[in-house]
């Protein structure tokens, strides 16, 4: 484990070195153990049932997280008090990537370990997680998290449903109705919210068999068919008074800070999910033969094949670098600390803007590789009986779901500016620094030397634009910035390429000695490959927001800045692709 | 009882081979090791024994090989062994069969176990003789090839496959030796608990030079991959086109036509 601990977003303000980050290389004997379990388990027991979970064939889905119960998968962060494994978030990101050629059943299961299970780890009494959590880690019952409501989704907190106290005061009568409850048809313990006395935002755990409480139509849905998404309703639901989930009033803690580790656990999925779809597709493509050659032999399908491993590699490199720093930061609070979970909360919480940025940046990896795919499968990948067509439909919940991916691009430039404001980090006189430079012509902006210099060089660089741009912003909108949402989003595009692109560059530098000449070639191929598409697409974002804030001398003055501290020398690009391509055809799947 | 159960680790059979740097074993760069799969059914009938017997006895898991094989040892301690032994060797692949049946002998003679499970071959060298070999050293009885097995009474039933699909069943009085072969059972994937549980168990790491006194029997002269079959050309268009190609294909490659 890595020592050094940082402040959420700290990355933009200071320099981060390889020896900063866990890398997936560094995970012990017993993670990849748990990783191989998770796989034979996808593999032997769950891809056989493929077709009956599309077709709603939900005792088979109720089945298996029985059996995911048996292996331990459901314990993995439930305390050992309770039976549970506790083990720590990298290990748990890890189940979460490896489970994700389950498809349909990796959302059910994330959604039960999940936002199911937290509330209730974290907030729940000893006799609730005693009554509960038992059941809930065998896989006898199966959770669900019912936040979401016809009219308030991202609004999460214009939830209308009611609590009010009965008249004996045993039990609160909860109205209203959830929407797109995910294992809604079949979960037995619903963490649900509501308002008491239509003010006080509250959560409370509701079993199935509550009277006034039932499930409605399955939902017909685009992908992820294998799970369940009904409304809950509400009427007069009687829930008793113990089962009232954490503090009246405070519903909004619950709701927000598993999300927090919903997202980045989302970010490892996704991640799990691209490198199977990828496999599935440079299998295809050395099968396929058209004009007498396998399909995988033309640049056009190798430069596809490239890029696809340089993103996934960048992805895998940021939700495991997110882990080691969530799990330093957890290992500094000590078992028997008093409110132990609270403290916890916040070590989750300081990276809520990392969080956002593994949920964003993963989910369009997959987005942009399940589009691939397709097209690498040409007319098969558009028809149903090949893999492709359904990798392309279930990828879409994951820019919509835990946060859609504008909501979480908004709060990453907005947390940083509340902080900014709190003075938890020195955004205002590192952004006059950095102006100082990006401004005066002459300036190229910083020199790195040592290995990967050419990527450190832009690295210390992009960070200087986003801070000179978002501190622009706010000079100019001062807090009406919070309504400049194109200005937001452009910054945040900004962020967190640049968390990706030196997330992938210190793994690199990390891992480079230990490896043989040809994965060495690899890892230096997938840097350059992603750092060049990344520093592109920076650029871009870089250049729209300065249009959006400046004008007229100013605009040319940010403008020619930008593009000096832009850019990058990718130097043998075309041969990197053909090194990285050929490298995944020979192996015939992701090769990191 | 004692049981000892002798494991080996090899490459994901997947893998793309290629010839080391002396022409004698394969290049192990960049490959993914694993257990032996046989082997994986001997471990699997070791910990399903020890179940019915009501946990008394005590398996040893037992694997020769460079660092790389602590990962396997711990997994199949994760299966259910209850401690395990790493014979360090950074050259365990150029010992032959002969070497690495004696030092197992070796470490096992003093030992007195009832039972010793070997997988019926190794996915990479495939001699299939070690097992045997440790069972004549051990001067025990041996069943190879093991489909089926079943203990009582101190006896050991094991079914034997033969070939041509016949089936033998055959009684060994304890201490013995068995060789798993495909169908003996199916091995457990170790539960989460279970791999966390393995980490405390005993791993003793020995160096090969405490067992081994045993000079090599069979040397290896070289390894290479078969010679690639010429692919298939077909040939398409007008009938006196093709017949014209043909010829001509045969006059340039055979000599069939002059
Ligand atoms: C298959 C599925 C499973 C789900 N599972 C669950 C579950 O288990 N539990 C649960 O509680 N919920 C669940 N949800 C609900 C999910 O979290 C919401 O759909 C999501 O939060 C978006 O809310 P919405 O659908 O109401 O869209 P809206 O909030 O109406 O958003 C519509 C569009 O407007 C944008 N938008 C909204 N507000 C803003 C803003 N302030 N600024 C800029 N843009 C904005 C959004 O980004 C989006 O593009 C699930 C949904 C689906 C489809
Ligand atoms: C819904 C649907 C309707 C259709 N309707 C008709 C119809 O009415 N009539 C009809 O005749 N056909 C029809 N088609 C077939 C369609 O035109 C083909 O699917 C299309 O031409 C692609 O061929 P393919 O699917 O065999 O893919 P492939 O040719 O196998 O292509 C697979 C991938 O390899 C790439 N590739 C192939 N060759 C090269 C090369 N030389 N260099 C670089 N990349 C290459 C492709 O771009 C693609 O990404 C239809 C297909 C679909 C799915």
């Amino acid at each position: 484990m890595t020592a050094r601990l940082f402040k959420g977003a700290e990355y933009l303000v200071t320099e981060v070195t390889k020896d900063d980050v866990f890398t997936p290389e560094d995970f012990t004997d017993e993670q990849r153990q748990i990783g191989e379990t998770t796989t034979q388990f996808v593999l032997n027991e769950v891809a056989p049932h493929h077709e009956e979970m599309e077709n709603h064939n939900f005792d088979v889905v109720v089945q298996l997280m029985k059996r995911c119960g048996e292996l331990g998968l459901l314990m993995i962060d439930t305390p050992e008090k309770y039976g549970g494994l506790d083990l720590d978030k990298a290990t748990s990101m890890l189940v979460a990537e490896k489970i994700a050629p389950a498809g349909s059943f990796s959302v059910t299961y994330s959604a039960h370990t999940g936002i199911g299970t937290l509330p209730l780890v974290y907030y729940g009494t000893m006799e609730q997680k005693e009554k509960y959590l038992s059941k809930i880690i065998s896989g006898e019952w199966v959770a669900a998290y019912c936040l979401t409501e016809p009219d308030s989704g991202s609004d999460a907190l214009g939830a209308k449903a009611t609590a009010v106290l009965s008249a004996d005061k045993k039990y609160y009568l909860l109205n209203g109705t959830k929407q797109f409850i995910t294992n809604g048809a079949f979960a037995t313990l619903y963490t649900i919210f509501a308002k008491v006395d239509k003010e006080h935002f509250t959560a409370f755990l509701v079993e199935r068999n509550t009277e006034g409480l039932s499930v409605g139509a399955e939902e017909k849905k685009l992908g992820i068919r294998g799970t369940s998404t009904t409304q809950i309703i509400l009427e007069n639901a009687k829930v008793p008074v113990e089962n009232l989930l954490g503090k009246i009033g405070k519903g909004h803690k619950i709701a927000f800070n598993v999300l927090n580790i919903g997202r980045f656990k989302l970010g490892a999925g996704v991640t799990g999910a691209a490198k199977h779809s990828l496999g599935d597709a440079i299998k295809y493509a050395v099968e396929r033969k058209q004009f007498g050659v396998p399909i995988a032999s033309f640049g056009a399908i190798k430069e596809k094949i490239a890029d696809m491993t340089a993103e996934i590699y960048a992805a895998e490199s940021l939700v495991y670098r997110l882990a080691g720093m969530i799990d330093n930061k957890l290992a500094t609070i000590a078992q028997d600390t008093p409110n132990y979970y609270e403290t916890y909360q916040k070590g989750i919480e300081e990276y809520a803007i990392e969080c956002a940025i593994a949920k964003v940046f993963c989910s369009e990896v997959l987005a942009d590789v399940v589009d691939e795919v397709v097209q690498i499968y040409g007319g098969y990948g558009f028809v149903q009986g090949y893999p492709a067509e359904r990798y392309y439909r279930d990828e879409r919940i994951n820019r919509i779901f835990e946060g859609t991916n504008e909501i979480n691009r908004l709060l990453i430039p907005g947390t940083i500016l509340a902080r900014a404001m709190k003075d938890e980090l020195p955004l205002k006189s590192e952004a006059k620094k950095a102006f100082k430079e990006l401004t005066s012509s002459s300036s190229e902006g910083s020199k790195a030397a040592g290995p990967f210099a050419a990527e450190k060089t832009l690295l210390a660089n992009l960070k200087k634009i986003f801070l000179v741009l978002t501190w622009g912003s706010v000079k100019k909108h001062m807090t009406g910035i919070k309504n400049e949402q194109e200005i937001l989003m452009a910054v945040a595009e900004i962020a967190i390429n640049t968390f990706a692109i030196e997330s992938a560059v210190l793994r690199a530098e990390k891992i480079m000695p230990g490896l043989s000449k040809a994965k060495k070639e690899s890892v230096s191929a997938a840097v350059k490959v992603f750092t060049f598409n990344a520093a592109e697409q920076t650029a871009t974002a870089a250049r729209k927001a300065a249009y959006f804030i400046e004008k007229g001398g100013s605009l040319a003055e940010l403008l020619s800045g930008i593009g000096r501290f832009t850019t990058y020398d990718a130097t043998g690009l075309l041969q990197a692709k053909r090194q990285l391509a050929d490298a995944a055809i020979e192996a015939e799947k992701y090769i990191f | 009882m004692k049981i000892l159960v002798c494991i080996k680790q090899v490459p994901d059979m997947a893998s793309r081979f290629k010839v080391n740097g002396d022409g004698t074993w394969y290049d192990e760069t960049d490959l993914a090791f694993r257990m032996n799969e046989y082997d994986e059914y001997a471990v699997e009938q070791a910990v399903q024994l020890k179940e019915q017997q009501g946990s008394t006895p005590d398996i040893t898991v037992l694997s020769i090989g460079p660092d790389r094989v602590g990962e396997m040892i711990k997994k199949a301690m994760a299966m259910g062994c209850d401690r395990g032994v790493h014979i360090q060797d950074k050259d365990s692949f150029r010992k032959d069969p002969w070497q690495i049946a004696s030092a197992i002998a070796g470490f096992a003679r003093d030992k007195k176990f009832d039972l010793i499970f070997f997988g019926m071959q190794s996915q990479d060298r495939g001699s299939g003789q070690v097992g045997a070999m440790v069972a004549e050293i051990l001067g025990i009885a041996c069943a190879t090839t093991v489909v089926g097995f079943a203990f009582a009474d101190g006896v050991v039933t094991a079914k034997r496959e033969l070939e041509g699909g016949i089936r033998a069943v055959v009684k060994l009085k304890l201490p013995a030796l068995i060789t798993c072969q495909l169908g003996l059972n199916t091995p457990r994937y170790p539960t989460l608990p279970n791999i966390m549980k393995a980490k405390k168990k005993e791993l003793l790491a020995l160096p090969i030079a405490d067992f081994l006194k045993e000079k090599e029997l069979v040397a290896t002269a070289s390894a290479y991959p078969p010679a690639k079959k010429g692919t298939g050309l077909v040939l398409e268009g007008d009938v006196n086109d093709m017949v014209g190609k043909l010829v001509g294909i045969l006059k340039e490659k055979t000599k069939v036509v002059k």
